[in-house]
């Protein structure tokens, strides 16, 4: 039997859909993003002034924010 | 049945603020009301009909095949199939298509009923062309009978075998004159103890019904049976396994674009409405026969056979991880081989949750722009020989937060869909999620599909990530701000 959506279905078979990041380097990329934000807060604890709260508090925000979601990921609660 | 319409009658006037999406399968929420004086206006005629009960499941599964004509002058296309009142709450997986035609699909059905106190309702199956006068067509209408079974006697040894009785009518219940009609019954195995007899001047070749062949009955054929007639007939029968009913399954799929990965959660509530233990339990003997195996009517074991490729499965219950069980992945299938805690004996009950992981690129594909498409098994569950029935299904797709334009298509009949927001970790608006339900289903429908698309744009699947930065950003913020404040009492020393 068929039904409009099962021809859509069909007609998309080239284009599985596939994540940037597979299974297997998501606790891999999560860790080296989770460090990498503890080494820049660190440092910034060590050193707080404005321009190292935009030079470093930025890309360790940005770590810390992607590789929360990848290590959540890793650890089986696939958000 | 008519608190179940006003249910669901809310439901969908609630699901239209939730959400106004189109939805490609029809759910039966329309339930036609029909005045007190109605009857099928007598515009065809049965020519032939032969319907076939098979027995072999905990359920019973019918299919009547008959051949309708037009006595009309006009063309026809609406035929009426009644049922007992009590008995349509557990009619289950009603299709009909075109026996020379099957390839063509279901036809639409509706479920109709009076509006007094009658005890008999009506499918109502909608012909997709107009019939015209004194042309045949051929219909096969199958369905099942849920909660059909009964153990006759209703308790029964450890090691008993178990017997359980059906009844049914011999005549087919039709809301049209039947020309000719027989009706096939197929038994699991030839230890029928009981059944009842009809007389021989009842049947058309002068033969006592029922006519026994193995394991299977026949009574009929039946010549000019007016419409409505009926003839109550049981049969008892040995059926010496678990009558396996889940009064509830909830069934969760989680979709996650950031991990790769299709989460599936099923969560059963079983009984089993077998015959119940006419004494205690009694390990001792349960344990000396258990290496023989012989047929019981305890439900010892459940396989879940998975797709190819399903990982990391778990099996819990109230009390939490059942480790009687063993999962065999296979390039076919993963086999997921479930032992309960217990056996479930007649009358007793069991609750627990499976749960498994599959990679997303099997499921889901990517259509142009931002749109998705996910095609999922609506109902897995386990495979058992004797079978297993559903009062209710509950299926929940959760899909990525952010997600709009929700459309789904199966050919499983549904009951109610709503589009809702579920939320669970690192959401901030909440997920997307359909919710589909059904009833009275049952494990023959473990194939059928369910089709969803939608619209994600890549802008919502940086939602989690963005919140957390910000949030994160903020907290160095406060530190710097805090820190920098001079909180030291006293004169400022200068240098």
């Amino acid at each position: 039997m068929s039904s409009p959506l099962l021809d859509v279905w069909d007609a998309a078979s080239a284009s599985p859909y596939n994540p940037s990041v597979g299974k297997g380097v998501q606790f891999t990329l999560g860790f080296a993003l989770l460090f990498t934000s503890l080494v820049l807060s660190t440092i910034f604890g060590l050193n707080r002034s404005f321009v190292t709260l935009s030079v470093l508090g930025i890309p360790a925000s940005l770590a810390f924010g992607f590789g929360a979601v990848y290590m959540i990921c890793a650890v089986g609660v696939y958000v | 049945m008519r608190s179940v319409s006003f249910v669901s009658s809310c439901l969908a006037a609630l699901s239209s603020f939730a959400a106004a999406e189109l939805n490609l399968s029809q759910p039966l929420l329309s339930r036609q009301v029909l005045p007190s004086t109605f009857k099928p206006p007598q515009v065809f005629k049965n020519a032939n009909l032969v319907r076939t009960t098979n027995l072999d499941k905990a359920y019973a599964r019918e299919t009547i095949n008959v051949i309708i004509e037009n006595i009309d002058s006009k063309p026809q296309a609406e035929y009426y199939l009644p049922f007992d009142a009590s008995l349509i709450s557990k009619v289950g997986g009603f299709e009909v298509k075109d026996k020379k035609v099957p390839e063509k699909g279901n036809f639409k059905v509706e479920i109709v009923e009076y509006d007094t106190e009658s005890s008999t309702e009506f499918y109502l199956i909608h012909l997709p062309t107009p019939l015209a006068p004194k042309e045949q067509q051929t219909l096969s209408i199958t369905y099942s009978i849920l909660t059909s079974l009964f153990p006759v006697p209703a308790s029964i040894g450890q090691s008993d075998k178990q017997y359980v009785q059906y009844t049914f009518s011999a005549y087919t219940p039709s809301a049209y004159n039947t020309e000719k009609q027989k009706t096939k019954i197929k038994f699991p195995n030839s230890d029928i103890p009981d059944y009842t007899s009809i007389p021989a001047d009842l049947n058309a070749d002068n033969k006592a019904d029922p006519q026994k062949q193995g394991s299977t009955f026949t009574y009929g054929p039946y010549n000019d049976i007016p419409a409505g007639a009926e003839q109550s007939v049981s049969v008892r029968f040995e059926f010496t396994k678990p009558l396996t009913h889940a009064s509830l399954l909830e069934r969760d799929l989680e979709v996650s674009h950031w991990g790769g990965n299709l989460a599936s959660e099923e969560r059963y509530w079983l009984a089993n409405k077998g015959a119940s233990l006419k004494n205690h339990f009694s390990r001792v003997e349960w344990q000396k026969t258990s290496y023989l195996s012989p047929p019981t009517s305890a439900l010892k074991a459940l396989n879940l056979p998975l797709h190819p490729g399903a990982l990391n499965p778990y099996f819990t219950d109230d009390i939490g991880n059942v480790s009687t069980s063993r999962f065999r992945p296979g390039k076919k299938e993963a086999l997921l081989e479930l032992k309960p805690r217990y056996p479930i004996f007649g009358g007793w009950k069991y609750s627990f949750r499976v749960g498994w992981d599959a990679n997303l690129s099997t499921y889901l594909r990517k259509l142009q722009g931002d749109s998705y498409i996910l095609k999922v098994p609506f109902l897995e569950g386990p495979r058992i020989a004797e079978g297993i029935e559903y009062a209710r299904v509950n299926l929940r797709v959760i899909l990525p937060e952010g997600a709009t334009n929700v459309k789904y298509s199966t050919s499983v009949p549904i009951i109610a869909s709503t589009t809702t927001l579920h939320k669970t970790f690192m959401d901030t608006v909440g997920r997307t999620t359909l919710s589909l339900s059904a009833i009275n289903v049952v494990d023959d429908l473990r194939d059928r599909q369910l089709i969803v698309t939608y619209d994600y744009p890549w802008t919502a699947g940086f939602r989690k990530p963005i919140v957390i930065t910000l949030g994160v950003f903020a907290v160095f913020a406060v530190v710097y701000v805090v820190g920098s404040l001079d909180t030291s009492i006293g004169k400022k020393k200068t240098a």
